[in-house]
């Protein structure tokens, strides 16, 4: 029947995970750097910039290799590099394959049951994430996003695709664990995943629209990115224009800057205008 | 000339242009496929070239993503004229053609090279009949073959007997086929299969390994009978009166374009098949082979299947013997 690929639109999330580097002396230098990238309203400057910041994360996992915050600014800074600025499809699997290998190398540092059963089968990742808590909270979504992100870059690949539920599976963890974890980010994610299906295949879009308005109001609205992605993934696929319309025209009459999402909201004005551009014609 | 009637020329002259050209005709196409996919990526595209193929004179406008409701909603809308056109697969269709329906019966085809060849001579009997109860057929595309996927090892036929076996609603051939090999089958859409499995109100499906790992089912079975049990594929269908009211050559054009595009989507799809199949291993999921006995008494089936087909009053289908010949004639190549 129809060919169904995954357009999971989930590259511009990865910023909201830039976990801080604490550790080592090299500390105050990186949670400057992290701090200047989300705050940064140019995004040239930050597709410019952030390789340098990779290879800065690479040497510290060189040195320190078992550290579980270097690991998981690693997958991070990877995972959003890769996501929401490489064009070029190669280069991106291969930094986003580095994102997620961190991921899992943090996993692993920080939970045994975990790093064994991500790679069976789902139902055996389903039982070890029953037992998670929320110790391993950081590691479990630093590295289902990394994943993402992963999956997201290499949508041609079903292997890929097939994995699509585990992350699903430990994002709603995440929120069943600390349901305001992150200021909403998990939700958002979850918005996105619960909306690749409609209702005939058995999607339920109504559970993506509950999660994206988590993911509004646990950022206080500042979280621009939250409204574009529910216009984009939910009120396209419902077809509910004045929603959708609605929804990005609050977006662009909202200031981007905002702590630690300014570059995030950066991006979503910049789709906000593209997808409204779109409006009539899609509907 | 006065002023008014160099106007009045001018406005007639406008008018003449308008009425010159032909007027645009909007054909709204209703699919259950979701933006973003290929296949809307794919149907996009190709509207775009119809649009300028025609000089504007032909525009596809798409609803995706199941928007304007199931395929009995689709025709019905596409009856009062609300919509121009829908894409269906093969078993929707059976609902205006019932013939339709033959192409997924459980067992009848042996490979993919034989549907390739079957549906040579197939296709335009199906498409004719469709057109004969209004809708024309622009293009379809085969999806592959699904297979049988349980949460329960079935070794056999006596295991699959003793299994709850889903069929999709309104897929009539299917369920005789099924209980003729003495299976109860237990009836759902495919937008409650996902939770039936959950709940184990069913434990056995049938479907592709693309549209498995799309709608996530392989989270919940854990085996795959290596055996193709049913052809799945899907097309376009316009109503007669909206694709009649478009010159040939635009009718031309846009058959190009479309049967274009399906041919390419089905290529993917075959590769993308083949791709899911080793996904599903990789997920752990344990194939079971067929043992030759086992393998026999299914083709069998098909056999019997068409003969019940034949011989009842309940079902009205007008190929049943051409397609059987025509698969004949193919195997004995």
């Amino acid at each position: 029947m129809m060919r169904t690929r995954f357009a999971l639109l989930l590259l511009p999330l990865l910023l909201g995970g830039c976990a801080t580097i604490v550790d080592s002396a090299s500390q105050r230098f990186a949670n400057a750097l992290s701090a200047g990238i989300l705050s940064q309203t140019d995004e040239q400057v930050v597709r410019d910039g952030l390789p340098a910041y990779l290879l800065l994360v690479d040497g510290f996992i060189a040195e320190d290799p078992d550290n579980l915050r270097l690991l998981l600014a690693g997958a991070d800074l990877y995972g959003s590099y890769a996501g929401a600025f490489v064009d070029d499809p190669e280069r991106a699997k291969r930094l986003a394959g580095r994102g997620r290998d961190y991921g899992e190398r943090a996993l692993c540092v920080a939970d045994d049951a975990l790093c064994t059963a991500f790679g069976g089968p789902f139902d055996q990742w389903d039982a070890a994430l029953a037992l998670v808590d929320a110790d391993a909270l950081e590691p479990l979504y630093g590295f289902a996003a990394a994943w993402a992100t992963w999956i997201q870059v290499n949508s041609g690949d079903w292997d890929a695709i097939a994995e699509l539920p585990k992350v699903e599976a430990a994002m709603a963890r995440v929120v069943a664990i600390d349901d305001g974890f992150r200021d909403g980010w998990p939700h958002l994610y979850l918005g996105v995943l619960k909306t690749q299906l409609p209702p005939a295949y058995g999607g339920k879009p109504e559970e993506g629209r509950q999660h994206f308005q988590q993911a509004i109001d646990q950022s206080q609205g500042r979280n621009l990115m939250a409204r574009v992605l529910f216009a984009e993934r939910y009120a396209r696929l419902v077809f509910d224009q004045e929603l959708h319309d609605r929804l990005l025209n609050e977006t662009l009459a909202s200031d981007v800057e905002a702590d630690g999402l300014t570059l995030t909201n950066v991006l979503a004005h910049t789709r906000a205008r593209e997808l409204l551009e779109e409006s009539n014609d899609y509907f | 000339m006065t002023t008014s009637k160099f106007k009045r020329g001018l406005l007639g002259l406008a008018l003449l242009l308008t009425v010159g050209a032909a007027p645009a005709a909007t054909l709204k196409i209703a699919t259950i496929a979701p933006d973003g996919t290929s296949w809307m990526t794919e149907m996009r595209a190709a509207g775009k070239r119809i649009e300028e193929r025609t000089e504007g004179r032909v525009e596809l406008k798409f609803y995706p993503g199941g928007v304007m409701g199931s395929a009995s909603t689709v025709l019905r809308k596409m009856r009062v004229g609300q919509l121009h056109g829908g894409a269906f697969a093969t078993s929707e269709l059976a609902e205006v053609y019932p013939d339709w329906a033959l192409y997924g019966m459980p067992f009848l085809f042996e490979s993919m090279d034989e549907v390739i060849a079957v549906r040579e001579e197939i296709d335009p009997l199906l498409a004719e009949g469709l057109e004969a109860r209004g809708l024309t057929m622009v293009g379809l595309a085969g999806g592959g073959f699904g297979y049988l996927m349980s949460g329960s090892r079935i070794a056999s036929r006596d295991a699959l007997i003793a299994s709850k076996v889903w069929v999709p609603e309104g897929d009539d051939v299917a369920a005789l086929s099924l209980e003729l090999a003495g299976v109860s089958p237990i009836s759902l859409p495919i937008s409650d299969v996902y939770t039936g499995l959950q709940t184990g109100l069913i434990d056995t499906v049938v479907n592709t390994p693309v549209g498995t790992i799309a709608f996530q089912w392989h989270t919940r079975v854990k085996y795959l009978v290596d055996l193709p049990v049913s052809y799945v594929a899907g097309g376009i269908a316009i109503d007669n009166r909206a694709f009649r009211r478009l010159s040939a050559a635009d009718q031309a054009i846009m058959r190009e374009e479309l049967e274009g595009t399906l041919a390419e989507l089905q290529a993917q799809d075959r590769l993308d098949n083949v791709g899911a199949k080793a996904a599903l291993a990789g997920q752990g999921i344990e194939t079971i082979p067929i043992s030759d006995e086992d393998l026999a008494y299914w083709h069998a089936l098909a056999d019997r299947t068409l003969d019940q087909l034949n011989a009842s009053n309940d079902y009205e289908f007008d190929h049943v013997d051409a397609l059987r010949e025509a698969i004949t004639r193919v195997r004995a190549r």
